[in-house]
């Protein structure tokens, strides 16, 4: 087991290399430079600039000097924010996000795999219809949609929870909400999905004929099998978590790194572009691997090797 | 009968779910008028979340410098004014110079010299502040080593020009230290806006022992303007710095004039979002949602029916340069017919809404004295003769021509006005082309263009700040214009001493170049403000520059008496300095 994961691991090397020659490339063919703005800056001003960034230099020894900047762990200097490393920026900002990702993924667990659990073993009851409609309405609104509405009803209404900002966790629940309650939908609906195939299989008859109790059937057979496809689902939903935060940020002014995502790539902050690119793309490695190593021992029919 | 059930049931289950999204939609837009319900002539609460000693402010966004030598944005300025002090300050609503670290100044027979003579004061660390502080300021602002974006304010000196390209070494720089409390600048023009530049950001002194101190201690000098080295002059000291969330300035007790400073402490939030800021206000969390963050356009009318809503003139011009080197826009009856044919008034009246000042002249009326030109704003009549004369008897007969904005909506809402209102008066088919930011930046750098959008604010409050950006050697000037004319005017303007014939030189020169129109000047900004009613101290000024040092809280504010006009007074109280 350990042996394959270390080829896994091992295998995300030239792939990771594929993704930085790519990002680099392409965020340095995109016309524009990190120093223009509405006002001229001094020709000799911004030489100087570009000197201290190295981006007076051929692109071919650039891409060297970052490769191997990159091994020694450094992501190098931002430029629009230059009394910050690339590094620090997203040391600061990455776990702000994962926090954000973390409540929306438990949020999204708790409410989607219940729904999900009404659903199919009351189906085609009243209680089925209400939790599949209301998955329906939490897959249909954005969450452009759902944060103000959120806004509205819950700070400026009632007054419970800030309707902005980052600090302790009231200001947690709302931008978690917001974040979760789409991927709690796909979970609703494919929890149920997951189960009804089930449900009717060879093996769930068996555990009835050995007379065992209907709650242990539910949790013990049929949500292992029910939850494979929320599995498979989960690598990308979390993946998407994070770096899909961008509206939920921008909304809520939590200082994760989402908006980077794209405000970076906007004030072409070549380097904070790439470190986040990177960044991302590791993540979206890992949560496949292992979403591929926890179906193993969801699904006894998958081999991991 | 199982069936009919089931649709039963699907139907009642959506005409709840119906309901209750209606019910959601009500209850927001019951939030919208829920002050009207409750008769508040405020928006939003108007309890102070906090002690008055305190203040809650925006400054929307993370400023790139604090450091005054390489700062070139608004948000970092703003923060820097308050932490900083220079030779002269402005006066919070005139914004005429007045006494700072220099008490007094001489200014020689030929305008081009100044002696400044400073009060003994200190740095936040204790150590005295003298005139060679400013000395190393001011060089430093212009070497470049340092690379400042903003190292163009030090060309105004003697030398400084030079020393920026490495021609000369930076000791050469008209910035001398006589002794340590009197400083000497030498100006290569008589500048008679020059003590009203001298308060801008790019000017403030800077603490060279710091910069040695770290240096020694093995530490990147760069990184001095953070709350654990940072020393300071100003009013406020920076004690901590969250980065992209907030940061909290505390009374700096070593300030020359700590006596005026009322708060003890300043809670400057960076909420980017205009709208996150508003609903951050509505709740109390912002007592001033700051000068730097604009008001969302579609909220602009409800808005201004509220006591804590508050608009001034901005100094800023919205304007179109024009290509002149490329047919049909290279004939100036064109380019003139093209500005006379927009329906001024009706454009920020139903467009931009924010209470902008529709105008076709490029330096705003009334600054500093300056009697602007009053273009007409709209002919339509003399626009379509212009368009005959230039020999296109409709404007059909004209090649399609690009308007080129970069992407947001309030640009393409004013580009979507503009071409229709060409359609309309002159029969011109008008192509918009959006483009991303950095695109557009390079596109209309190297004039890659027919007509884009761009918008001017001034750095300091002088009609010469507009008008610099026509002159032939000016980075800034992107239409392809030139006219030595042009040039030798303002040349003329500047050396004249006398101060009104200077303005009616000025007003001569902007005449000529607006008559070939190498841009179309649209409206002038305003900036529109929500400033909770308990707040006093803070005054409109068209430089949007707003002095914490004079902000208060009001306890004398009553939040229960809601009579109409309780609080509306927040622009014109409080002591104005002498």
């Amino acid at each position: 087991m350990i042996r394959i994961l270390l080829q896994r691991l091992l295998e995300l090397i030239p792939t990771a290399l594929v993704i930085v020659a790519a990002s680099f490339a392409l965020v340095r063919l995109a016309p524009g430079s990190p120093f223009s703005s509405e006002r001229e800056i001094p020709p000799e001003v911004r030489q100087k600039l570009e000197a201290k960034y190295g981006f007076d230099k051929p692109l071919p020894e650039q891409f060297i000097r970052y490769l191997g900047n990159l091994l020694r762990g450094d992501l190098g200097l931002s430029t629009k924010y230059p009394q910050r490393t690339v590094n620090e920026i997203i040391a600061n900002g990455f776990p702000v996000t994962l926090s954000l990702a973390a409540i929306a993924l438990l949020w999204s667990l708790l409410v989607g795999i219940t729904a999900g659990i009404i659903g199919a073993i009351r189906q085609n009851t009243v209680w089925d219809h209400v939790a599949m409609t209301a998955a329906l309405v939490g897959i249909s609104v954005p969450s452009f949609v759902l944060g103000p509405l959120l806004v509205l009803t819950v700070s400026l209404r009632l007054h419970l929870l800030p309707p902005a900002g980052w600090g302790d966790w009231q200001h947690v629940v709302l931008p978690g909400l917001t974040l979760g309650t789409i991927y709690a939908a796909s979970i609703a609906r494919l929890t149920r999905g997951g189960m009804l195939e089930v449900v009717r299989s060879d093996f769930i008859r068996t555990a009835r004929a050995k007379g065992l109790s209907e709650s242990l059937i539910v949790w013990r057979h049929m949500l292992r099998g029910g939850l494979l496809p929320v599995v498979s689902y989960l690598g990308p939903a979390v993946a998407s978590m994070l770096t899909g935060s961008v509206v939920v940020e921008k909304i809520f002014n939590v200082p994760g790194i989402g908006p980077y995502f794209v405000d970076a790539a906007f004030n072409r902050d070549y380097f904070l572009v790439m470190g986040i690119v990177l960044l991302y793309a590791f993540f979206l490695l890992l949560m496949n691997l292992v979403v591929d190593v926890v179906y193993g021992f969801l699904d006894p029919r998958v081999d991991v090797s | 009968m199982v069936v009919l059930l089931f649709w039963l049931k699907v139907i009642a289950l959506k005409v709840t779910l119906g309901r209750c999204v209606t019910l959601l939609f009500m209850a927001a837009s019951l939030q919208l008028c829920g002050c009207q319900q409750q008769q508040s002539p405020y928006f939003g609460t108007v309890e102070p979340r906090h002690g008055p000693e305190e203040l809650w402010i925006n400054n929307s966004s993370e400023p790139e410098w604090l450091d005054p030598g390489r700062c070139s944005d608004s948000t970092g300025g703003e923060i820097i004014w308050n932490t900083f002090e220079g030779l002269v300050q402005a006066h919070p609503a005139t914004l005429k110079p007045l006494p700072a670290i220099a008490t007094h100044w001489d200014i020689s027979d030929d305008g081009r010299t100044y002696t400044f003579y400073l009060r003994p004061s200190v740095w936040s660390d204790g150590h005295d502040l003298t005139a060679h502080d400013f000395v190393f300021a001011l060089r430093r602002l212009v070497d470049p080593q340092t690379g400042s974006k903003y190292a163009s304010n030090g060309f105004i000196f003697q030398e400084g020009l030079a020393i920026s390209r490495g021609d000369a070494a930076v000791e050469t720089l008209g910035v001398q230290a006589i002794d340590t409390h009197t400083l000497e600048i030498t100006l290569v023009d008589p500048l008679p806006y020059f003590l009203n530049f001298l308060s801008f950001y790019s000017f403030m002194p800077l603490p060279e022992h710091l910069f040695q101190d770290l240096q020694n201690r093995g530490i990147d000098s760069d990184l001095w303007t953070r709350p654990e080295y940072v020393v300071c002059n100003g009013a406020f000291r920076m004690t901590d710095w969250r980065f992209r969330q907030h940061m909290t300035f505390e009374k700096n007790k070593s300030y020359w004039d700590a006596a005026s400073v009322k708060l003890d402490r300043i809670r400057v939030a960076m909420v980017e979002s205009a709208t996150t800021a508003m609903n951050m206000y509505v709740a109390g969390e912002f007592d001033w949602p700051g000068g730097s963050t604009s008001l969302p356009a579609e909220f602009m009318d409800h808005l201004k029916e509220y006591q804590d809503f508050h608009s001034h003139p901005y100094l800023g011009v919205y304007f179109y340069w024009i290509n002149t080197e490329e047919p049909p826009l290279d004939d100036p009856l064109v380019r003139r017919a093209l500005s006379l044919a927009i329906d001024r008034d009706s454009l920020v009246q139903f467009v931009t809404r924010g209470g902008q000042h529709g105008s076709a002249d490029l330096v705003p009326d009334g600054l500093a004295g300056y009697k602007g030109l009053h273009i007409p704003v709209y002919n339509p009549v003399k626009a379509r003769q212009l368009l005959a004369e230039a020999g296109y008897a409709t404007g059909q007969d004209l090649p399609l021509v690009t308007l080129s904005f970069n992407t947001s909506e309030g640009h393409k809402q004013v580009a979507e006005a503009i071409q229709a209102m060409w359609q309309q008066e002159l029969g011109i088919t008008v192509e918009l082309a959006n483009q991303e930011w950095k695109v557009f930046l390079a596109n209309a750098e190297q004039t890659n263009f027919q007509i884009c959008r761009m918008g001017w604010i001034g750095d300091y409050a002088d009609p010469y700040t507009f008008l610099e950006l026509l002159t032939s050697d000016c980075g800034n000037n992107h239409s392809n214009w030139s006219s030595t004319t042009y040039d030798t005017m303002l040349e003329q303007a500047n050396q004249q001493h006398d101060a009104e014939e200077r303005l009616r030189m000025l007003r001569e020169a902007e005449a000529f170049a607006l008559h070939e129109q190498p841009l179309i000047p649209l409206y002038v900004y305003t900036r529109t403000q929500l400033i909770k009613p308990y707040v006093r101290g803070i005054w409109g000024n068209h430089q949007d520059r707003h002095p914490w040092k004079y902000m208060w809280i009001d306890e004398s504010f009553d939040p229960h008496d809601l009579m109409v006009g309780a609080g509306k007074n927040v622009f014109e109280d409080g002591q104005v300095p002498q």
